[in-house]
């Protein structure tokens, strides 16, 4: 049956130390089969891409024997829409809206990665005010974003009420960017050379309202979710994502710091306005689904903190550099990445000195958690599976792109 | 952060055509095809544990493939870059780099490429049929194509 | 047809099945939770949420084809998804209806030009209403549910008109 499995999905994954060809791959753990002299079938379950649990239009196919998993495989590419071919057929202000259309729940994110790879090249030096605005604007997405995480993670173990709260304060979140850029969700707002437009009349106030009580909602949020058994002992203990697998597998974000690896591109490689800002990087022990469900937790409680610090010490000055009508930047090649809420979203962009991108390539953080499920989910029961994915918090928009 | 350029030549020593340089990317190591593998798995020894990111590029006469490797224990990152002619066979390095699994299936399908070593060499992104949609000669479809839907 | 008609005591109301039915199908369209891309956080999970709240129209999320009535199609269509869409079109249950949000459901949108996307997922199955904006907002979605239910009450009315003829 094993060679069966690795045929039919091409499963048999290896991590570190497992160098060995005698030693069977981590991707195919199982226990003994066949209790009694009875023997047990291996079934194969499609799930999605139509499934309310995958958070998009993630199909799996999962080989089980009985309610045990012991292979899985990862189809991708229901949304694959070409963002990065498109990229090389529009001018340099123009991707930022191909961007917020990669990870949707946090389009700051990728619209400022791109931003930053083009400013290398336009070797354009950005205002200050610009970097703070951009930090606010990115802390207020990334809490709309991980609020959203939250709302389905607790879906996905068939709780309700606390998706209803998430949107109540993702619904404020979503007016304040409304007022700030324009949109709900397809912001455009940060582009090469700055942010499209100042923080308008009114809006300190109404951030500061917010956070009167933003904080005391979130205890309530981890009171309401976290702090329910029957949640936490569905998540402790599943999906554990090691050090040594997220390396690896090229984990960044959440899932990544969950395993105990201090890495934050916001601290390591600070860009924007976070050098001069006050957080702390939450990290998990064991790296399971209740670690990065604690970490993600913390990680909207230092947003919070963080937009309070940038609309207290919002400098003066331009919002942004003097950039031409149509961006010619030099041709070269750089490389920029930012922390989004799923791990570090990166651009790699060439340019040949056209008006228009030569390649630019998206990283998404989310493929690279997809393909580590293929790794973590054998040995787990089927009723694990939606958790695991959940607590991943990946995002098909940029998983495809 | 960068790495020394010492250190990296002093690691790919063994290898011909090496060329390291610091460039507006970072840290550069150009390999030729056939190094690539044992290039990574060389680097790989000398703690650059994850596969950050990998992609290629699509020059007009060759694709160019840049590995993205980072060491979470020197805080460091280091590109590798090396070239496949159209049509070419790209070794995978799964073995060594897990993460290049999806990225290099992706690679291969959106530049036309083959894989070699590869579990699991299926396309990832499109189905049967469509052409490598990122070299240059694939065109997107024309303003009288779209008009005309 | 006044509700308090219908609850008062000895009440007695004299309908066509067919109205009776109409009726009940116009105010519990229940869509298929089937979202494809960054519409579906704004018409299916916005619209779910407490400020929006479409449950009042009757507008219900249900996980299986076999038990909407309305898909709203959220998102690009691309070649490969395209095959799914059809075959979860072909499990809902008659009467169905096709709601294509925002304008990569529409003609494709800001991916039209690409040659692995859909143009329009009309392309694929019939759409009855057409929501334009990227993506729209969850206002547009409910008033997009509204014309759904005049459309169905005037598919009534049109039909008993050509019966009586």
């Amino acid at each position: 049956m094993t060679d069966t499995c690795e045929e039919t999905l091409g499963v048999g994954l290896l991590c570190e130390g497992q160098h060995d060809p005698g030693t069977p791959p981590a991707g195919l753990r199982r226990a003994p089969s066949g209790v009694d002299g009875l023997t047990t079938e291996h079934l194969i379950i499609n799930m999605g891409p139509q499934h309310p649990s995958t958070h998009g239009v993630l199909r799996m196919l999962i080989e089980v024997d009985g309610e045990e998993i012991v292979a899985a495989e990862v189809s991708v590419g229901y949304l694959h829409r070409g963002i990065e071919k498109l990229a090389e057929h529009r001018r340099y202000d123009a991707i930022g809206t191909l961007m917020d259309r990669g990870d949707y729940v946090s389009g700051m994110m990728g619209e400022h990665a791109f931003a930053m790879a083009a400013e290398k090249l336009m070797e354009v030096e950005v205002p200050r005010k610009a970097h703070w605005l951009r930090s606010l604007a990115s802390e207020l997405n990334r809490l709309a974003s991980h609020l959203v995480w939250y709302g389905t993670f607790g879906l996905d173990t068939g709780g309700m009420g606390q998706f209803l709260y998430a949107m109540r304060d993702r619904e404020a979140l979503l007016d304040i960017l409304e007022a700030l850029s324009g949109q709900r969700m397809m912001f455009n707002y940060i582009r090469p050379g700055g942010v499209v437009a100042d923080l308008p009349l009114g809006l300190e106030e109404k951030i500061r309202t917010f956070l009167s009580t933003f904080d005391m909602y979130l205890e309530e949020h981890d009171q309401l979710l976290g702090g329910n058994e029957i949640f936490q002992s569905r998540v402790k203990g599943i999906g554990v994502i090691d050090r040594g697998i997220a390396q690896c597998f090229g984990l960044t974000g959440a899932n990544l710091r969950a395993a105990g690896v201090d890495f934050d591109v916001r601290k390591a490689r600070p860009y924007a306005a976070y050098q001069e800002l006050d957080f702390e990087v939450p990290l998990g022990t064991k790296g399971d689904a209740w670690d990065r469900y604690m970490v993600r937790m913390e990680e909207m409680r230092q947003s919070a903190r963080m937009i309070a610090q940038l609309i207290d010490g919002m400098p003066e000055g331009p919002h942004t550099a003097k950039v031409p009508r149509v961006i010619r930047p030099n041709a070269g090649e750089v490389y920029a990445s930012v922390e989004s809420s799923r791990g570090e979203t990166g651009i790699h962009l060439v340019s040949d000195g056209t008006e228009h991108p030569y390649r630019m390539h998206y990283r998404g953080p989310s493929l690279y958690a997809a393909q580590a499920l293929e790794e973590i989910l054998p040995g787990h029961l089927i009723a694990d599976v939606v958790m695991i994915i959940g607590s991943t918090d990946i995002m098909l928009g940029e998983l495809d792109r | 952060m960068l790495p020394a350029i010492s250190d990296i030549e002093r690691l790919l020593a063994a290898l011909p055509d090496v060329a390291v340089a610091e460039e507006l990317l970072g840290v550069v190591a150009r390999v030729s095809l056939a190094d690539a593998v044992p290039a990574l798995v060389a680097i790989k020894a000398a703690g650059y544990e994850s596969l950050v990111d990998f992609d290629g590029i699509d020059t007009g006469e060759l694709i160019e493939l840049t590995y993205r490797l980072r060491s979470y224990a020197l805080d460091t990152e280091l590109y590798v870059k090396t070239s496949v002619a159209y049509g070419g066979t790209i070794e995978s390095v799964w073995y060594e780099y897990p993460s290049a699994l999806m990225p290099e299936r992706e690679t291969a399908e959106l530049l036309g490429l083959h894989l070699a070593g590869h579990p699991n060499p299926k396309r990832l992104l499109t189905t049967d049929g469509v052409p490598p949609l990122l070299r240059k000669d694939v065109l997107i479809r024309s303003v009288e194509e779209v008009k005309a839907r | 047809m006044a509700i308090e008609k219908l609850t008062g005591e000895n009440s007695m109301i004299f309908i066509r099945s067919e109205q009776l039915f109409d009726f009940a199908r116009r105010n519990s369209l229940w869509y298929i939770a089937f979202g494809i891309a960054c519409c579906a956080i704004e018409g299916l999970m916005s619209a779910s949420g407490p400020r929006f709240d479409f449950d009042r129209m009757g507008v219900f999320f249900r996980n299986s084809p076999r038990q909407a009535d309305v898909m709203i199609v959220a998102g690009t269509v691309n070649k490969k998804m395209a095959e799914t869409v059809k075959r979860l079109y072909d499990q809902m249950p008659e009467p169905k209806w096709v709601v294509a949000m925002g304008a990569c459901a529409n003609t494709g949108g800001p991916f039209r030009e690409y040659p692995n996307v859909v143009l329009g997922v009309d392309k694929i199955i019939p759409v009855d209403v057409y929501i334009p904006g990227c993506p729209p907002r969850p206002e547009s979605v409910q008033y997009a549910f509204i014309e759904l239910q005049k459309k169905i009450a005037k598919r009534t009315e049109e039909r008993l008109a050509a019966r009586n003829k």
